[in-house]
This record gives structure tokens, C-alpha cells and sequence, in this order.
């Protein structure tokens, strides 16, 4: 009998504790306004889900700041580095624990996520910038903390020593002059090479399939023209351009490093141009932080990745990936309100310009940027010498699985202009029919 | 007594039916909840499920029957089995259920049926991925163990030094395959290319690239292998070697009557984890090529050292979708759940009980 009543005890406890552990009380707090006055559990924090892992320690920085000016905790998440950020996030969606903020890519992540997204329009910030999110309605629900632009950025001291004028980089006709005359004072100018460009399909796909082509999609044209993306999105191409393009990307091989070209990774790639030898890099402003590891002491700029005959003076510039706020999120006025900080208050300017090294996509912002780069981009964000980042909006994977392994072939030689043009056109064709 | 049947029957069934109620809810999202005060409230989904089993399980322990015994051995392996199913079945079969739908890894919106497999079945890129593999599996394993019992041959017999090319061998499969695959890129790209002046990587060209996965995964693998020949060749009893010695059975033929046919179950378990792994090889690609070199074909070029791992992962994550993927996973499961268990059966007649 006495055994009995042990094991009765023993079970009640079980089940009892399996109770307490499963049964779980959620709360649900009403008050959520940022700005009021004491600071709050951590369960009230705004939590960030941040893409780009490089800032990490300035966003957390920052948040520091803002928890002591405003009393409301922020925690960021930093993912990046090769971890699948949207895989993750589809892991926190499925487990019921979204963060308040988290970071789409643009339309393909955009699609997964279209009914969790909250309206921003309604924030200070949202008025301010060109490069919000704004879905098919119009409505404003990403938002942008950085614009990042390429084109062909160049060694600034190289190019006046061989005595090129980076201003006059607009056109097909004058870089093949200005790789003639660089790659006739080569030696002299201390270069192994005139361009750094890598084109192997396995780890570079994004640097060919993405960027160099964004320049086909929207090269020169007015921001908010996507004509030649529509036009290609229903398999049409426009011929002469696309002749041009491949045309300026076999000069581009041509010229290139050719061990970087068809086998380099990205750090051979950047080691080459960071190192002084070679004047060219197909890459842009997110190089920067990388310059003072190899000791750069160079000045820089980038220039049109300008294929055409005609005159091309602008760059590609856009916002790289947009924070969104949660649907369903407890904390959206703290959120907004946070956002609006983020954009609009000098501490925040100083955290994304000066702390980051990015350029702030507001209008009011007045901190400078003080990378060379950064510098360089800002000019034409100012100018309003910008095209858009189309190639964000094709469809997922295109340029790994699809348009990658044609320009490596092309840069390789195993296919001429002729096919380069075929190819391509059955690759995307191919590809964009399966997507749909 | 009599009373003991019912009640018994009528708890399982309350446990069932409760169970089933909290699977409701959960999966169309209601939230069964109480308020405790206006601030907190009292979610009994959980609760539902566990009081449920809780249920289920008095029921089964007063289940007055013969089995009783039996039905306490299972109540005891619950936990187990509970873990198992959690962590292995269930997601099984939720991915064969998601397999035939168009999850994108957050919802998803219809029932597609089979559809998937036959976009799976046709696309060019997934058929070039299967055969690829099937001749990359082929070759791995027939390397990784001849090259694996060489060497365990080599560390048996009677050269100095032994336990240190041991360990040598084996180091290899310590490093993790990510890191050792970027080694390995560095060499192919750098050191070979230095090594013979003027060369190109061998990782540009497609044929080239492939031996060099097989390079590095035979590397990487063999020591491992050879360290469960080892311990086969080293429990081949004494006895008979020395009675073949005696009967004047040279080296070679000691290897192939005595040896080979003594440690048949070595080979088939070696067969067996090079089979599945080589089948399986995802790390080492990925950080050699990537995919990488392009293959033109006709009018097509596509990526040609993708192999079936890399490319599921390719299109969950790639190209994000994950239903197809998930199909793909499916396919990948069948066919090596088919082959090795071919493999193991063919191999268990051939060996010799002791």
C-alpha cells in the first residue's frame, strides 16, 4: 500500500510539473509606446532581426544610446555570413517568434512575406527618402538604412598617373582607351593587370549574374524606368543593347587578371585591386571597409559601368534590403518610433553614415560620409545620377542557377557573343517560366 | 472487474478525443484561452495535449487484459519512442506531405498532388544532378576503399612506425569538410596553378573538377575506412595465418583466401558507409566548386558539379522553393533507403561466419 501512495505522489508531481513547464501564461501588455519614461522588461524590447552582419556592433551600439535616451530596450540580431537569413526567419515564423523588425532582400522575399508586413507609411522618415519599400499599392512597409551603388570603381591614383580622367568614363569607347593606354604603361604603373573581375560561376554568380547584369536592365535609364526588365520578364530583349553589354564585358575579360577571372573568389578578386594591382574592380562602395585591411592608401571613385556607345553618367544605387515591421508585432508604436530615430535624429545619422560607413538614403540627413567610396557614391546620390537595382527583383536564384554559368563560360571563351546573346535569353526565358 | 473495462476504455477515449481536439486547434490557429485577469490569460492548448496523453496512458495502465506486461514495457519505452517520433518520424512525414504541396517554407496555399515530382522528373538540371552523382558515388567508393585498404594493409604489416601513419592517415577526417574544402580550393587554385606554370585551376574545367572532389573526398574518407579495415585485418585469428604460412600460401594468396574472405563483414560495412556518404556528399562540394565550372551543352549550359545534396539545397534556399525541394529530398531518401539496403543484402551472403 505505501508503494502505491509513493507512486501516486511521484505521478501527481509529473504531471504537475509538466503542467508549470507546457502550460505557459502569455501576457498581453497594452502599453507599448516608446517613448514613456522607465525602462522595461526584456520582453518588451524591440527585437531586430539585422541582414548585414558587418554593423552589428554599431546598430548595438546605437541601441545602447537609444535605450539610455528613450528607456526603450532594443536588441539586434545580427545574421549574415553565409547563414540562409530568410531560411531563418521562415524557423521563427514556424516556431511562433517573430522579431518585431526583420530584413527582406526585395520582391522574392517580399512574396513570402507580403501579408505579415505592417503599413510604415504613416512614419516621419517614410516622407523623406526615395528608396522605401513600397509595395504594388504603393504603401510604404520597408525600411531603407543604407544605399549601396557600383559601377566600376577605379584606383584613382593609377588613373592620374597613366593620365586618364575618370570624369570622361561614360562611354564603351572611352574605356577601351583607357585600357589601351593603362595597359600600355602597365609595368610602370606597378599593375599585374588592368581589371579585377571574377566571373566563376560557383561563388561569384551574384558579381556577374547580378550586378554586371543590372547594368543591361536598367544602365543609364531614369529611376523609376523598368522597361527593359518588364521587356525581359516577358522574354523580349532589346538586341543592340544586350550586344553592347556583352560586347563591354569581353572587354572587360579581356583585360582582367585572367587566373581572378575564371577561378578567383571574391577576396582575390578585392586582394588584387586593394593591393595596387590592378586599376578596375567591378564592385562598389561595400568595399570599403575592406580597403584598410590590405593597407589601401589610394584614393577612389566609382564610374559608370558605362557599356553603351552613347553617354552613360549615372550608377546603379539603391537600398541593398529594407527592414519590415511585423504584422502582429506587440511593440509597433516602438518600433516606429525607433525607426524614426534611426532616420532622423543626429545619432542615428552619425550611427548609419559615420559609424557604418553607408550612405544615409534621407534627405535631411547632414552627416557626410568619410569613405572614399562612400564619398564617391554620395556625389551622385546628390546629383540625382542614379538608376534603380532591378536585377533585386528577378526572379530567386537566377544568377546562381541560371545566368551565372553563361557568363562564366563566355569569360572563359568556351562561347562567343553570338552565344553569350542565345544562351542568356534561353537561360532567363527557361527560368523565368519554371518560377511562375 | 466489470467496472474497470469501461472506465479504462472511457479514459482512453477522453484522451484520444482531447489529443485530437488540441491537434484542432493548433493547426487552424484558434487560441483556447482563459483570463485570469484582464492582463493575463491562460493559453490550454498545451495543456489539452498533455492532459490528452496523460489520459491515454492511465487508460492503457488500467486496461485490465493478458497484455499487461507488454503494455508496460511500451509505457516504459514511451519517452523514447515519443522523441523518436518527434524528432524523426513526424518530420518525415510532414515533409512527404509538404512534398505535394506549394509550401514556401511559411505557408502554403493548395494541394498540388504529384505535380512536383513530375516538375522534378523533368527539369534538366535535377537529371543531370541525379547521374552525376550516381558516377561520382561509383568511383568515390571504389577509391575511397582501395585506397583505404592499401593503406590499412600498409599499417598492418610490418613497417616501423606504424601507429604514426595511423594517425596521419586519419587526420584528414578530422578536419570538418567546409574547412577543408576551402583548404583544398586554395590549393587547386593557387598552388597548383604555380606549381605548373601557365596552368588553369582544375577546377575551370568540368571534367577536371570532378576529379578534384574525388581527390579530396578519397583524402578525406580513406583514412577513416581504413581504420575499421584495420581493426577487421587485426582480428583475423593467428591460427589459420600461421597454418596457411605452413602450408606454404604465399603473401598474395594469404590476402585473397584468408584475409578477404575473413573480413567480409568489414567490407560490406565499408561499402556500406562510402556508398551512403560519397551518395550523400554535400560539405566538400560546396566549398570546392560550389557548382562551379559551367558545362556547355548545346544550347544550354548549366552548372557541372552539382550534386543532388547540393542541388535540394540549392532549391529550397536558392531559388526558395521549398516545396520542390522538399520533393527532391523525398527522391533522395527512396533511392538511397533502395540502394543500400541492395548493397547490404547482396554483401551479407557473401560473408563467412566464424
Amino acid at each position: 500500500m505505501k508503494k502505491k501512495i509513493v507512486s501516486v505522489l511521484l505521478a501527481t508531481a509529473m504531471v504537475a510539473s509538466l503542467l508549470v513547464g507546457c502550460g505557459g501564461i502569455s501576457s498581453n501588455k497594452s502599453d507599448s509606446s516608446g517613448s514613456t519614461g522607465d525602462a522595461k522588461a526584456s520582453g518588451d524590447a524591440i527585437r531586430i532581426v539585422n541582414g548585414k552582419i558587418e554593423i552589428d556592433k554599431q546598430l548595438k551600439a546605437f541601441a545602447k544610446d537609444y535605450e539610455e535616451r528613450t528607456g526603450q530596450a532594443v536588441s539586434i540580431e545580427s545574421l549574415g555570413g553565409g547563414v540562409d537569413i530568410q531560411g531563418t526567419l521562415k524557423g521563427y515564423k514556424a516556431a511562433d517568434n517573430m522579431p518585431d523588425l526583420f530584413v527582406i532582400g526585395g520582391d522574392g522575399d517580399f512574396a513570402n512575406w507580403g501579408d505579415y508586413v505592417a503599413d510604415l507609411g504613416d512614419c516621419e522618415w517614410a516622407s523623406q527618402t526615395d528608396f522605401a519599400y513600397k509595395d504594388e499599392s504603393g504603401t510604404v512597409v520597408g525600411f531603407p538604412y543604407a544605399v549601396e551603388g557600383y559601377g566600376i570603381t577605379y584606383n584613382a591614383d593609377v588613373l592620374k598617373e597613366a593620365g586618364v580622367d575618370p570624369a570622361s568614363l561614360t562611354s564603351y569607347d572611352a574605356y577601351k582607351t583607357a585600357f589601351e593606354t593603362i595597359e600600355a604603361k602597365k609595368d610602370e604603373l606597378g599593375l599585374t593587370a588592368v581589371c579585377s573581375v571574377a566571373a566563376e560561376s560557383g561563388q561569384m554568380y551574384w558579381s556577374t549574374g547580378n550586378h554586371l547584369f543590372g547594368y543591361y536592365l536598367t544602365g543609364g535609364l531614369e529611376r523609376d524606368d523598368t522597361s527593359v526588365f518588364d521587356d525581359m520578364m516577358n522574354g523580349k530583349y532589346d538586341e543592340d543593347r544586350l550586344g553592347e553589354f556583352a560586347d563591354f564585358f569581353s572587354l572587360l575579360c579581356q583585360y582582367s587578371d585572367k587566373q581572378t577571372l575564371i577561378s578567383g573568389t571574391y577576396d582575390d578578386q578585392l586582394a588584387l585591386f586593394a593591393q595596387g594591382k590592378s586599376a578596375f574592380i567591378t564592385e562598389g562602395n561595400w568595399i570599403d571597409p575592406s580597403l584598410p585591411d590590405y593597407d589601401a592608401t589610394f584614393d577612389c571613385g566609382i564610374a559608370p559601368l558605362a557599356f553603351t556607345k552613347s553617354e552613360m553618367t549615372s550608377i546603379l544605387a539603391d537600398s541593398p534590403s529594407w527592414w519590415c515591421a511585423y504584422k502582429d508585432s506587440k511593440n509597433l508604436d516602438a518600433v516606429k518610433a525607433f525607426l524614426d530615430d534611426l532616420a532622423t535624429s543626429e545619432e542615428g545619422q552619425k550611427c548609419l553614415v559615420t559609424d557604418c560607413g553607408m550612405i544615409s538614403p534621407y534627405t535631411t540627413c547632414t552627416v557626410e560620409p568619410e569613405t572614399p567610396l562612400a564619398r564617391s557614391l554620395k556625389t551622385y546620390v546628390d546629383d540625382g545620377k542614379t538608376s534603380s537595382w532591378e536585377w533585386s527583383n528577378m526572379p530567386e536564384g537566377i544568377a546562381q542557377k541560371a545566368t551565372g554559368v553563361v557568363f562564366e563560360s563566355y569569360a572563359k571563351g568556351d562561347i562567343d557573343k553570338a552565344g553569350f546573346i542565345s544562351t542568356l535569353e534561353t537561360a532567363i526565358n527557361d527560368y523565368t517560366a519554371q518560377a511562375q | 472487474m466489470k467496472t474497470k473495462k469501461p472506465m479504462a476504455i472511457g479514459l482512453l477515449i477522453l484522451g484520444i478525443v482531447s489529443i485530437l481536439l488540441a491537434l484542432y486547434l493548433d493547426v487552424t490557429n484558434l487560441q483556447l484561452s482563459y483570463n485570469l485577469t484582464a492582463k493575463t490569460s491562460f493559453s490550454i492548448n498545451g495543456m489539452l495535449l498533455i492532459i490528452g496523453a496523460l489520459l491515454v496512458i492511465v487508460g492503457m495502465y488500467t486496461f485490465p487484459t493478458r497484455k499487461h506486461k507488454k503494455i508496460i514495457n511500451i509505457l516504459f519505452l514511451f519517452p523514447l519512442l515519443f522523441s523518436f517520433a518527434v524528432t524523426v518520424l513526424v518530420p518525415f512525414g510532414f515533409g512527404i506531405f509538404y512534398s505535394m504541396t506549394d509550401w514556401n517554407g511559411i505557408d502554403f496555399n493548395k494541394f498540388v498532388g504529384i505535380a512536383n515530382y513530375v516538375t522534378m522528373f523533368k527539369s534538366a538540371d535535377y537529371l543531370y544532378s541525379l547521374l552525376i552523382t550516381v558516377i561520382f558515388t561509383v568511383v568515390n567508393m571504389i577509391l575511397v576503399n582501395f585506397a583505404a585498404f592499401a593503406l590499412a594493409l600498409l599499417c598492418t604489416s610490418k613497417v616501423k612506425g606504424k601507429s604514426f601513419y595511423q594517425a596521419a592517415y586519419f587526420l584528414p577526417n578530422l578536419i570538418g569538410g567546409i574547412v577543408l574544402g576551402y583548404v583544398w580550393q586554395f590549393i587547386f587554385n593557387k598552388v597548383f596553378t604555380t606549381v605548373i606554370a601557365g596552368s588553369d585551376s582544375m577546377l575551370t574545367d568540368p571534367n577536371l573538377a570532378m576529379v578534384a572532389i574525388l581527390i579530396v573526398s578519397t583524402w578525406q574518407y580513406a583514412g577513416y575506412i581504413m581504420m575499421i579495415y584495420l581493426t577487421g585485418l587485426t582480428s583475423v585469428p593467428k591460427d589459420v595465418l600461421e597454418a596457411a604460412n605452413v602450408d606454404g600460401a604465399n603473401s598474395w594468396t594469404t590476402l585473397l583466401k584468408i584475409k578477404v574472405p575473413m573480413i567480409a563483414n568489414t567490407f560490406t560495412i565499408c561499402i556500406f558507409l562510402t556508398l551512403v556518404n560519397s551518395f550523400k556528399q554535400f560539405d566538400l562540394n560546396l566549398a570546392i566548386t560550389n557548382g562551379a565550372p559551367a558545362r556547355v551543352l548545346g544550347e544550354k549550359i548549366i552548372q557541372s558539379t552539382e550534386f543532388l545534396a547540393l542541388n535540394i539545397y540549392n532549391t529550397a534556399i536558392g531559388k526558395n522553393q521549398y516545396a520542390l525541394g522538399q520533393t527532391k529530398a523525398v527522391v533522395f531518401f527512396v533511392i538511397l533507403a533502395a540502394v543500400s539496403l541492395t548493397q547490404v543484402s547482396i554483401s551479407k551472403k557473401r560473408e563467412v561466419e566464424m
